[in-house]
């Protein structure tokens, strides 16, 4: 009962706290960038320029293979500001890149000068072979510029490794899960951070706060157990994060998440996140003092992001850092038939961990109440 | 009876470092409180006031020594104790963000005694028609007469007090006076810790005088007058038109005598009579000041 009076008159003082509209509006703010700012898919598509300074037949021929492999199999005429001035091209858009045929080398020059970008300047020479002069910008790797060599080589040249590419068999290892688009890949990012990681902070600037007023030290001279005092801030915590969560995730994916799921997984990783936040500010009298050791813990946590955006480095220390399995849990909650067995392993990892480092912090609350 | 059973406070050989070493903030501090007694720890800041009272209160762990307070071993504690006992504290800690009311409304619910209804406490220190203003809008004073009456919620039998008058208008610190005395008149057992003399001259049974982490006397402000302090009369008087100021013993008899002679022969401008102050005897004791 006295839990439950004390989590209620937490739950009230946070309404009336900076803390918890800053998490709420942040919430909102991200909501608001997701809804407006990032597109449901990036564009991937490359830009390239050309100028086919090829006899017309030759260049006829160039131009009906890149019609053939146009989107709308039509080509737009388009203009380009380049170098200020503004060049008359073609624009070809295939499924891979745009294609831009630009009508003389002085429009090639200038906007491989603006643009920073290769461009690729084709003619043919006194023996009537074609030529593919690159004008890169120098920042190319090595690779890129052995492939291109590749590339237009007879032997080893692009219809060898379009045979060869043609031919690789490429497997789904869940056959039935359907990838997210870039837009609902980013929000296990928004979620990780904004809700279970920001507790860590938030619940940092309550104590710190409490402490500051002398509140801590009044609530232990009551019939009520610090433990009690500490789990009411949790929930207070925790309470907002699911609201933060529901907030980013319900506009964008609607039903499809598993909400039971979520429910489970933000409470026991908040709780985790919550507790660990507690830990380390047993240890200092400010936020001031403990700003240190709070930015290496976001630090660490930050870097299983690297992982998620690039999973070609993916170490396997980095698989240890709580966040990795946080990002995990919620891209496979938000998928469709995501896999739900991670997620309560997962989640139940995240209690045991959050309660042993709550009985740790617990412990060392009663042994630092006069700080 | 067991002789036990009247003493509220036990406290034998105390010992607390704060870097776990030889440097002691308190060094073997002992001594006892009986019921229904207010029993003043005095000394001045850096003494090991806090330090002790802290380590009474749970807000300290006991690294050395035995302690009881209200029969509860504090080397155990049980969050039992907490509804015998009650704490008033220097600077003021409520919460900003509630009411007066709210807040006196909040902490009675934390402890399984009967409480006191919180709006009796808000007229009892003076903040009637105040009690639903945020206690962060409350003067410095004010405050403080809330965590006063916070800390006596759960009709506590053990009553810690640190320094109750402090930044209080002598009209408010005279009221909060007459509730300590009235508290005691109940049988309420009260530490006091403070650095004003005056205020543990007029509500203490008896003192103690810490300092540097040890205390050098225990007894009742009355004794240690009784044994420290000089009868004296000061007396300013005209002789032969000029002012003249001397003091005279009124134990020693020649100096009686003197006095009778001066009373009778010459015009007396002032005079007063002075007894040792709790204070001088301190300084005299201790060989310091109290700030």
């Amino acid at each position: 009962m006295k839990l439950w009076y004390s989590f209620s008159k937490e739950l009230s003082l946070s309404s009336k706290s900076w803390y918890f509209y800053i998490e709420v509006g942040m919430s909102v703010v991200l909501l608001l960038i997701l809804l407006f700012v990032i597109p449901e898919n990036f564009d991937s598509n490359g830009k390239q320029y050309l100028y086919l300074d090829l006899p017309q037949v030759v260049r006829d021929r160039y131009e009906k293979s890149l019609l053939e492999e146009d989107l709308d199999e039509t080509v737009e005429l388009v203009e380009l500001e380049a170098d200020d001035r503004t060049f008359a091209a073609a624009l070809y858009e295939t499924e891979e890149s745009k294609i831009y045929l630009l009508d003389t080398k002085e429009a090639l020059d200038a906007v491989s000068e603006s643009e920073r970008v290769p461009v690729v300047h084709v003619r043919v020479n006194e023996d009537n072979q074609i030529i593919h002069t690159y004008y890169l910008q120098g920042y190319e790797t090595s690779k890129l510029r052995n492939l291109l060599m590749v590339y237009h080589n007879r032997l080893a040249g692009h219809d060898v490794i379009e045979d060869y590419s043609d031919n690789i068999e490429v497997r789904k290892l869940y056959q039935e899960a359907r990838p997210l688009s870039d837009k609902e890949n980013i929000i296990p990012v928004f979620l990780t951070f904004n809700g279970s990681l920001m507790s860590l902070f938030i619940i940092a600037a309550y104590i710190f706060l409490d402490k500051n007023e002398g509140i801590v030290k009044a609530y232990a001279i009551t019939a009520s157990s610090v433990w009690h005092y500490l789990l009411s801030k949790i929930g207070v915590i925790i309470v907002t994060s699911i609201v933060t969560t529901l907030i980013v995730t319900v506009p964008i994916m609607g039903l499809q998440p598993n909400y039971l799921a979520m429910l489970l997984f933000v409470v026991s990783s908040g709780f985790f996140a919550a507790s660990l936040g507690l830990f380390l500010t047993s240890f200092y009298k400010d936020i001031v003092e403990a700003f240190g050791a709070m930015y290496i813990v976001i630090v660490i946590m930050i870097m299983p992001s690297i992982s998620y955006f690039t999973p070609s480095w993916d170490p396997y220390w980095v698989k240890i850092i709580p966040s990795y399995a946080m990002l995990q849990s919620f891209k496979e909650i938000i998928s469709v038939d995501g896999n739900m067995a991670y997620v309560m392993v997962a989640s139940l990892g995240f209690a045991v961990l959050g309660l042993d480092i709550f009985i740790l912090a617990n412990y060392r609350f009663k042994k630092t109440l006069s700080l | 009876m067991d002789e036990g059973m009247n003493k509220m406070i036990k406290v034998s050989n105390l010992y607390h470092s704060y870097s776990n070493d030889d440097n002691y903030a308190v060094k073997d501090v002992s001594f006892e409180i009986e019921k229904g007694e207010i029993f003043g720890f005095l000394g001045p800041s850096g003494a090991g006031k806090s330090t002790t009272q802290n380590i009474l209160v749970g807000l300290l762990q006991l690294q050395q020594g035995q302690v009881e307070v209200a029969g509860y071993d504090v080397k155990h504690i049980k969050n039992k104790m907490f509804n015998k006992i009650g704490m008033s504290f220097e600077q003021s800690n409520v919460y900003n963000k509630m009411s007066g009311l709210e807040n006196l409304e909040f902490y009675r619910k934390l402890f399984d005694v009967e409480t006191k209804d919180p709006m009796d406490l808000i007229k009892l220190v003076g903040l009637e028609g105040k009690e639903n203003i945020k206690a962060g809008k409350y003067s410095k004073g004010m405050k403080h007469r809330l965590t006063f009456a916070r800390s006596m919620i759960n009709n506590p039998e053990m009553w810690f007090l640190d320094e109750p008058t402090t930044g209080l208008d002598p009209a408010i610190a005279s009221e909060i006076k007459d509730i300590i005395k009235r508290e005691k008149e109940k049988g309420v057992t009260i530490f006091l810790t403070t650095h004003n003399m005056y205020i543990a001259d007029e509500l203490c049974d008896r003192v103690a005088f810490i300092v540097d982490g040890t205390i050098r006397l225990i007894d009742s402000p009355k004794a240690l007058k009784l044994k420290y302090g000089e009868k004296l009369v000061d007396v300013e008087y005209f002789k032969d038109g000029e002012l003249i100021k001397d003091s005279f013993s009124t134990v020693i008899k020649e100096e009686k005598e003197r006095l009778v002679e001066v009373i009778s022969k010459y015009d007396i401008q002032t005079m007063h009579t002075k007894e040792a102050t709790l204070e001088e005897i301190f300084i005299k004791v201790t060989g310091r000041g109290l700030v």
